[in-house]
């Protein structure tokens, strides 16, 4: 059975075979513009520094995308340092990168990919098919082990084309190579041979916009430009990230202009910096919903086992005055556990604030006088939102007591499943798509779920196995629909990450990836002037 | 004498295996650091390859036993989240810590020795008055409070210092002076109550009777005597200063040893505590020792006593 040829551009698009309209070739030249032809867009030669105040140590492992974990973090160096195959670009999901194109064989057990010509290293080595294979054979970080279980081989065809072949269709394997791993990122193979791991991760050379010049631990990164990156020449020549972990001392650092790109500057330092002239503010919404879970809903003694009260639960809770009070109004609100740019995403209904409505579905439910709930635990550092969401449920009479907990044991006791009574009000960021977000979250014995329904535990085998995509979007969007009716979840927004620029930036490019929390494509970004 | 120390050297031991003892397990009880690698909704695989990766899958016991017998061969194990040796990341940090901590050290005794004498010699007037505020707002005001007060009013709003970061001596100037003021108020106050512990003592009043010049009789007589535990109280304060500098060193920027401290535990990074607690333990110990055969050499009744 031959392979199935699905140009990159259009992979998204679902695009039938007949002759393109005006408008599909319209989003063509706006797609091929954003992910950049080849040497066509040819800038000036890069100028300038542009100085960031970072939020967290910078970790050396995050300069070898083998060692990428399941957090979002690493990938605000990965996007300077390295390059994909296929990653999230502007305007696309899966945009093709290293990756020229690819093809998915009819009978999903193989994808074909062509290695983008001209496409280099910082050291000048081309990007080959070998580098493909020894990237994805050496890469150990998060879903490693589901990787490697899929995958049957990795054939290099010749120096521009390598075959992955499944040993089973995998309708999600490009989901997982692109982005909810780091096993498409590409690494020089010789270069790595040569100098080993440690050696790697103190001087590593990648194929992305931004080349290494020093790393200081606990102090800076410094970047340079990468003239020969395919995309474009990138315009910023130097880039230093600097760890200001004080969110204080990085807005005072913003203001004093020792930086330019302040990360996380949260609550009332964010007004300051809204109020200061030549600030700006450069919010984004991370792929992490923020809800309200109740796991006494499967026990019939509780209150929470009549949909009706979890429905009012969720109507209670006025999400954007509490995006406004704590984000300043930067959070995306939700009605799903589901970050929206997900694949497979179902929107739902949008969420409602009517307590006057929730009032009544208490009162149908027997419980017009309130109840108490017993305890509402939470990531401590959280516990602000929580405040919020405590008050909005007392204003319905139903009565908790807030227990924040520190990250680790809240989310340590959240997953061995300790939290059996009252709320819990969780998160997660974790990376994939709708089916595997249900899988942790919903299905029965998904590593988050308290308890499950037959049937939506009945769909989800069937959309694993399914390799029509629209039919799989039938599966999943049914699913989902399902746990919007019966309220298993009370969701609330997408997290708004505020970031603050200076005057001297032009383009920051926060915000042109969806879901991303960090500034990226690297090439992109410019100074004033 | 050699029993003396012998003595000592057996308490310090067991001192540094009872903290090992502590440190190793408390730490374990904080939480899981692979809870923190990942994001909630990662696979139970991923969690468990982690714990693999960092040796937390094995009994706790023999998790212990592999510490002990690395720190035996010098080793403080690989930090998890930055994949480096424990002791590579402890010796990077050092310089910047000490710098940080002897700048800060000087300051404190600058101020406050000076300060706690003419507290001693004015008492119940106002210079002692003006001691007497002065230490209790170095005790009393937190570091990160007077460290952000600096930064707003030294970096921006007269923008003569950078607000964080190290590189040069305009780098250390709020840091140390952050770090110093609380140890400047407790220098202070010892100075003052040892100075009057040993104005009022017999030679002294001796001293005094000769018709000594009151600046001779302080300076010569008084403030040698009374500097003793201050010092001794300084050479502890000094590795509390490199070792657990925790607000003012994340504040600041600073890279020394007290933040490598804070993201060790922000990421529950066992082997950065543990070394960390450690290193800091091992020099308390060593200079509480070096202090007790000094103290036993110059005063025979300590080592008798004992």
């Amino acid at each position: 059975m031959g392979p199935l040829a699905v140009p990159a551009a259009m992979a998204d698009a679902h695009c039938h075979p007949h002759r393109p309209t005006r408008r599909q070739l319209l989003a063509a030249t706006v797609a091929l513009s954003a992910t950049g032809l080849p040497r066509l867009a040819k800038a000036a030669a890069p100028a300038g520094q542009l100085t960031y105040g970072v939020h967290v140590s910078l970790a050396p492992t995050w300069f070898d995308p083998a060692d990428t974990q399941g957090i979002i973090t690493p990938f605000m160096v990965l996007y300077a340092l390295h390059d994909a195959m296929v990653k999230a670009m502007p305007g696309k999901a899966q945009a093709p990168c290293l990756a020229e194109e690819w093809n998915a064989a009819k009978d999903g057990l193989s994808y074909d990919f062509t290695i983008r010509k001209g496409a280099l290293f910082h050291n000048g080595d081309p990007v080959t098919a070998d580098d493909v294979k020894f990237s994805y054979e050496r890469y150990r970080g998060t879903s490693h082990d589901l990787m490697k279980s899929q995958l049957d081989a990795i054939e290099v065809l010749d120096p521009s084309h390598v075959r992955f072949k499944l040993k089973k269709p995998w309708p999600d394997f490009l989901s997982f190579y692109s982005s909810a791993s780091g096993a498409g990122w590409i690494v020089p193979k010789k270069y790595v041979e040569k100098l080993g791991d440690d050696g790697f991760r103190k001087n590593p050379v990648g194929a992305g916009p931004y080349k290494f010049v020093s790393f200081n631990p606990g102090q800076e990164l410094v970047l340079e430009a990468f003239e020969g990156y395919w995309r474009k020449t990138p315009s910023v020549k130097t880039l230093v990230m600097k760890v200001i972990p004080d969110e204080a001392t990085r807005t005072a650092a913003l203001k004093r202009g020792e930086v330019d790109i302040a990360y996380s500057i949260r609550g009332e330092l964010a007004e300051e910096v809204q109020k200061t002239p030549g600030l700006a503010l450069k919010p984004v919404v991370l792929q992490a919903p923020n809800w309200l879970y109740f796991p006494e809903q499967w026990d019939p003694k509780s209150p929470w086992h009549d949909v009706r009260v979890r429905q009012a639960a969720n109507l209670a809770i006025d999400r954007e005055g509490m995006s406004k009070a704590l984000f300043l109004g930067h959070c995306k609100t939700t009605n799903s556990i589901i970050p929206y740019t997900f694949d497979y995403y179902w929107q739902p209904p949008a969420a409602r604030y009517d307590p006057a409505a929730a009032k009544k579905l208490m009162a149908d439910a027997g419980h017009a006088g309130g109840f108490d709930a017993g305890l509402f635990y939470c990531d401590s550092s959280y516990s602000n939102m929580a405040e919020v969401s405590l008050n909005n449920l007392a204003e319905i009479g139903i009565q908790v007591k807030l227990q924040p907990i520190e990250r680790a044991g809240f989310f340590g006791g959240y997953g061995n499943k300790k939290y059996k009574r009252g709320i819990i009000q969780a998160a997660s960021g974790a990376f994939g798509n709708a089916a595997t977000r249900l899988a942790a979250f919903v299905v029965k014995d998904g590593a988050y779920a308290y308890g499950s329904y037959p049937d939506i535990d009945e769909l989800y085998p069937q959309q694993a196995d399914e390799l029509d995509h629209e039919k799989r979007t039938g599966i999943l969007d049914k699913m989902q629909q399902l746990v919007h009716d019966k309220a298993i979840y009370a969701p609330i927004w997408q997290l708004g990450f505020i970031n603050a620029i200076g005057p001297r930036v032009g383009e920051s490019s926060f915000g042109a990836i969806p879901g991303f929390a960090y500034t990226a494509p690297f090439e992109d970004l410019t100074l004033k002037g | 004498m050699k029993r003396y120390i012998l003595k000592r050297s057996g308490y310090c031991l067991l001192s540094l295996i009872l903290l090992s003892l502590t440190i190793f397990f408390f730490v374990r009880v904080t939480g899981d650091p692979a809870l923190l690698l990942v994001e909630p909704g990662a696979s139970d695989a991923d969690i468990a390859a982690i714990h693999h990766q960092f040796g937390l899958d094995r009994p706790i016991w023999v998790q212990y036993g592999l510490f002990v017998w690395a720190l035996l061969h010098g080793d403080l194990g690989q930090s998890f989240y930055y994949q480096t040796p424990v002791m590579e990341l402890y010796l990077d940090r050092l310089p910047n810590s000490l710098l940080l901590a002897g700048v800060a050290m000087g300051l404190s005794l600058i101020i406050g020795i000076p300060s706690g004498i003419l507290a001693s010699v004015r008492v119940g007037r106002f210079w002692d008055n003006a001691g007497k505020i002065f230490s209790l707002l170095g005790l009393s005001l937190p570091s990160f409070w007077v460290g952000l007060v600096l930064i707003l009013v030294f970096s921006v709003y007269l923008g003569w210092l950078p607000s964080s970061g190290a590189g040069g001596p305009l780098h250390l100037i709020m840091p140390a002076f952050a770090l110093g003021w609380y140890f400047a108020a407790s220098h202070m106050r010892l100075t003052r109550s040892s100075m009057l512990e040993v104005l009022g003592s017999e030679y002294v009043k001796l001293a005094r009777l000769k018709g000594l010049p009151e600046s001779l009789v302080i300076a010569k007589h008084a403030f040698k005597n009374a500097l003793i535990p201050v010092l001794t109280l300084a050479g502890i304060n000094l590795v509390i200063m490199v070792n657990v500098a925790v607000v003012v060193e994340t504040v600041f920027a600073w890279p020394g040893i007290g933040r490598l401290l804070y993201e060790g535990i922000s990421f529950r990074d066992f082997p950065i505590v543990q070394g960390v607690v450690l290193l800091g333990g091992a020099m308390i110990v060593v200079v509480n020792l070096v202090v007790d055969i000094l103290y036993a050499v110059i005063d025979p009744r300590i080592r008798l006593g004992s």
